[in-house]
């Protein structure tokens, strides 16, 4: 995907972007949970700067988010379980509830410096 | 299509088909500051940054892959009078943003597009501005 946006990209366009993706330093086991308590993106295997250079862009920077995702994160645990019957009634029991067991999973892998979240930019040469 | 990405294709279609309601947009506002069907970690705050960091004005031409029901390609269409091109799998999701964009008045400038991520259907060189939050890819 990285390459396609370059592709598509002028030269001196820009990419920008906030992804999750598993926090620096970890062993390997704590790397599959990362990998298991996150979107399915987080099971990159390498760091998206290693990534976008590997696409051809430059000037790749990362501005670490991590606390205002935990922030957000939290927010619609809290959001949604204060409005448990009026999300049933839209999207169903079962689904209200995968979302919040989904939600407590990455909330504690989180907390537990095993995810992060960044903004990354880059520029295409 | 992993397992695990094909069960999170389908939560969305579930959630798109659904579309914004009431009681969606008031937790929505509460957590992100905004009404704009977005269910991810891409604040107000956040979204006024890509607009920044992509130096978004008239006339300049954004991608938003991933486009959802407009968050925040649609908002950043509407917010910095740039043009988007608003790309996704799933369709029920840019219906949701089409309407949004004709709600706005941003309809001139924000075209649907029904893509993947991988193989996008533009020519070289197409953008100024590529952007996306928290995707599947």
């Amino acid at each position: 995907m990285l390459r396609a946006s370059r592709r598509v990209l002028r030269p001196g366009g820009r990419t920008a972007f906030y992804t999750i993706h598993p926090a620096a330093g970890l062993t390997p086991a704590q790397r599959r949970r990362a990998a298991r308590s996150g979107a399915p993106a987080v099971s990159t295997a390498r760091p998206y700067q290693d990534l976008l250079a590997a696409a051809g862009f430059v000037r790749v920077q990362r501005t670490d988010c991590t606390a205002a995702f935990a922030a957000t994160a939290q927010a619609w645990l809290t959001g949604w379980d204060a409005s448990l019957a009026g999300l049933a009634a839209l999207y169903g029991e079962e689904f209200v509830a995968e979302r919040q067991r989904r939600r407590r999973i990455q909330l504690r892998a989180i907390g537990d410096g095993l995810l992060a979240r960044s903004l990354f930019t880059a520029t295409r040469p | 299509m992993t397992s695990s990405e094909a069960k999170a294709a389908e939560l969305f279609i579930e959630r798109y088909r659904v579309g914004p309601t009431d009681v969606t947009k008031r937790i929505e506002r509460a957590v992100i500051g905004g009404d704009w069907g977005a269910n991810g970690y891409t604040t107000l705050a956040q979204a006024r940054k890509l607009g920044t960091e992509l130096g978004l004005g008239p006339g300049a031409r954004l991608l938003d892959l991933g486009a959802g029901q407009g968050w925040p390609g649609v908002y950043l269409a509407t917010a910095t009078g740039c043009e988007v091109v608003l790309a996704d799998v799933p369709t029920e999701g840019l219906r949701s943003a089409v309407a949004r964009a004709r709600a706005e008045g941003v309809a001139a400038r924000a075209v649907p597009v029904s893509a993947s991520a991988r193989r996008l259907p533009f020519a070289a060189g197409t953008f100024d501005g590529v952007a996306h939050t928290d995707v599947l890819c």
